[in-house]
């Protein structure tokens, strides 16, 4: 069944492929046709830390790579498969080796420091432009492949984080809807939380600990209607008295009202606790949907996502971007192959594949979002979504973020004391 | 008035049967350790092996379960199908068998000049390979890398290095920076030393050459530092991961850890097809130790590894 579905998958992407040439010459008409099939040629070299796997490489290598090849047949793409956990090292390599392959693909957040490198070449100069998107992808998508107004990538897929209930828990307590606030929220977790006769943690109410800390906080501080850095990304604006509220509301539920107990989940459990029924309610991936159709179908109609509401609803999300190379020798042929895997059909099926949510708006109609709840949630609240990222320095600060959120959940710090610290540390690695 | 000193009172020496309780008593404790001390070393192996052959919603089940419910022996066949293992299983034995091979010649040829060929600046050369082993191995692999992409008249290169791509992309750059270790050439020095010199005089005597002395008169009587320095430079190569990713970028020269890596994505992780993969990559080094662990127990002992 799978394979005839994925047989068929072909034709659609040889005809996305036409339809993204039509685009394609039709958008670009007044930008010297270079995007014309004629002049475009060359050998590409591609690294990309999705396409993973026998599955991942199949899907690239003998479906969407044909398709391109069948509009662009004097270009050739070799492929460098990575893995997000060793990307940042790879393009440190490429890029110190001066060999720098003509599209990367990299994620949200990551596109600033490679920009300020002058790694990354600005499409607006190859007649793609942030406006031309604007039709097709939420404008905080968008932003998310722009650095100072200028457009360097293109999106493909995202990754986002929101919260998940499990309705029979929520039902069992008399709830039969999920939170719709901050104060609902705790009220639920507390009263879901349950423990055994020597206090040992049983059912956690809400459950934050199975999901990065670094996102799980930045998925409150949005909801809190704060920012991670000020306008321009010249000052970090976490340890407002909106992210403070945020990181406050957090650690009260881990130690005020003990709905989670440290180490009763992290991230690399075996299974979600909201599948087993070790928790109630937590801030959740789309990913969860994949984990839930192997390890518990019977769930399928239980898990419930929702918005985390404080004084705005918050959701995060991340992504993977397709950008060029600044030095590319074949610029056209590296924007034609972005363009073309940014397109409908070969990002769905790139989504597909990885169980991600397609970030071109027209997506949310097909048979794969529709077929997805929590990806279909996703994408009907990308205008809510935010992403991580600002100053090129990013990729350094977020590293010292998990272990703030930490030293305030340890009640080592108060939330103020943690995020002070950190914006300190923030500030010293943006003026490095 | 007479004082009179306490009698000391000897002890009653322990009987013969005593004795033989007290130690049966010493040993059962002694057993007990060290059994209890295998089970800890043991368990996160067994649990593997478990995991392995459970399903995922086995594995999603709270409390978990220690035997499977069910054995699922596809999980194995579903690993290997997730990514070309077959081609990464060669590549990684082809790498740690060469990487072994070069560090016992090559090694074991330095660890003997180091300990005994008298030379000048011997003392200060060995210092400089002991304070090799102190750099952290991440500070070495953007130079490294450098080192390799601008190599001369290699993969396109010119004479200055520039114009190809060096070594990247080649067996070359899989095998010959990781070949060699401070480590090995420090043990199989250590090792040199700890043999008699009459032995070294004797050969000379007899007319033997400095090779001949290292290849048949010491290198035979350390068999148990060439035992240890191999299994320790099999292990370190077969478990590398970020150098191969990084000197590579087609799968035919990938290795057995990248594929293994495919079973954990950003969000979810396929723990029973991990566990499956980690299994079969554990064979090899399993199997090694169980040919050579006579030598490489002797080895630690004397070379006093913990």
């Amino acid at each position: 069944m799978k394979i005839h579905r994925h047989r068929g998958r072909v034709g659609l992407l040889a005809a996305a492929a036409a339809l993204s040439l039509v685009l394609t010459a039709c958008g670009n008409g007044d930008t010297d046709g270079n995007q014309d099939d004629g002049d475009v040629s060359g050998e590409l070299t591609m690294l990309t830390p999705i396409y993973e796997g026998t599955e991942g490489n199949r899907l690239l290598e003998e479906e969407i790579l044909p398709a391109f090849y069948e509009e662009y047949p004097e270009v050739t793409v070799s492929v460098d498969y990575q893995t997000y956990g060793t990307l940042n090292e790879k393009l440190t390599t490429a890029v110190a080796g001066g060999l720098i392959p003509d599209v990367m693909m990299m994620g949200v957040g990551w596109v600033e420091a490679f920009a300020a490198n002058g790694v990354l070449a600005e499409l607006d100069s190859l007649g793609v432009t942030a406006e031309s998107l604007a039709g097709d992808y939420t404008p905080q998508i968008v932003a998310g492949g722009t650095v100072d107004g200028s457009l360097y990538a293109l999106p493909i897929m995202l990754d986002t984080r929101f919260g998940c209930a499990r309705m029979d828990l929520l039902a069992e307590a008399g709830y039969e809807q999920p939170p719709a606030s901050w104060e609902e929220l705790r009220d639920y977790a507390v009263a879901l939380t349950e423990r055994d006769g020597s206090g040992t943690l049983q059912r956690a109410g809400f459950d934050m600990l199975s999901m990065d800390l670094r996102q799980m906080y930045e998925v409150f501080l949005f909801s809190a209607g704060g920012s991670l850095f000020n306008e321009g990304a010249t000052e970090p604006t976490f340890n407002s008295a909106e992210g403070v509220a945020a990181l406050e509301f957090i650690t009260g539920l881990m130690n005020q009202d003990q709905v989670e107990d440290i180490g009763f989940s992290n991230t690399d459990a075996d299974v979600h606790p909201l599948l087993n029924g070790r928790a109630a309610m937590a801030v959740c991936h789309n990913n969860l949907w994949i984990q839930l159709q192997e390890a518990a179908p019977e769930l399928a109609d239980q898990i419930q996502p929702f918005l985390i509401n404080g004084t705005q609803p918050g959701m995060f999300f991340g992504g993977t971007l397709a950008t060029v190379s600044a030095s590319s020798e074949n610029q056209q042929a590296a924007l034609a192959l972005a363009q073309f895997l940014a397109g409908p059909e070969p990002s769905l099926a790139a989504n597909e594949q990885r169980g991600n949510v397609p970030a071109l708006t027209e997506l949310l109609d097909s048979g794969y979002v529709q077929g997805n709840p929590l990806v279909q949630f996703a994408m009907e609240n990308l205008d809510v979504a935010q992403r991580e990222g600002g100053p090129p320095q990013w990729l350094e600060i977020r590293g010292d973020f998990s272990p703030a959120i930490e030293s305030a959940l340890l009640e080592q710090k108060t939330p103020q004391q943690a995020l002070d610290d950190l914006a300190e540390a923030a500030r010293a690695a943006m003026g490095r | 008035m007479t004082a009179t000193a306490p009698a000391i009172r000897a002890r009653p020496a322990p009987t013969a049967a005593q004795a033989r309780r007290r130690r049966l008593l010493v040993r059962v404790g002694l057993h007990l350790l060290l059994a209890l001390g295998a089970v800890t070393m043991i368990v996160p192996f067994v649990w593997m092996l478990l995991t392995s052959v459970k399903s995922p919603a086995e594995l999603a089940s709270f409390p978990p379960t220690f035997w499977p419910d069910e054995w699922v022996w596809s999980n194995y066949s579903g690993a290997m199908q997730a990514a070309p293992f077959a081609t990464y299983f060669r590549n990684s034995l082809i790498i740690a068998t060469g990487h072994t091979l070069i560090t016992l010649l090559f090694g074991s040829l330095a660890g003997y000049a180091l300990a005994r060929i008298p030379f000048r600046g011997r003392e200060l050369l060995f210092l400089g390979f002991i304070a090799m082993l102190m750099i952290p191995t991440y500070t070495k692999i953007v130079p490294q890398f450098l080192i390799v992409r601008f190599m001369p008249l290699s993969g396109g290169n010119d004479l200055f290095g520039q114009g190809g791509s060096g070594w990247l992309n080649t067996w070359w750059a899989l095998l010959i920076p990781g070949g060699l270790s401070p480590f090995a050439i420090f043990l199989f020095r250590q090792f040199y030393l700890s043999l008699p010199r009459e032995l070294e005089e004797a050969a000379r005597i007899d007319g033997l050459g400095e090779l001949r002395i290292w290849a048949q008169i010491y290198t035979p009587l350390i068999k148990p530092a060439v035992a240890t320095v191999a299994l320790l430079t099999f292990q370190e190569s077969w478990n590398n991961f970020l150098w191969p990713l990084l000197v590579t970028t087609r799968d035919e020269l990938r290795v057995i850890q990248v594929g293994l890596a495919v079973f954990q994505q950003q969000e979810n992780t396929a723990w029973h097809h991990l566990m499956a993969g980690t299994t079969l990559a554990t064979v090899p080094m399993v199997l090694l130790f169980l040919l050579a662990q006579r030598y490489f127990i002797q080895g630690f002992t004397q070379a006093g590894i913990k």
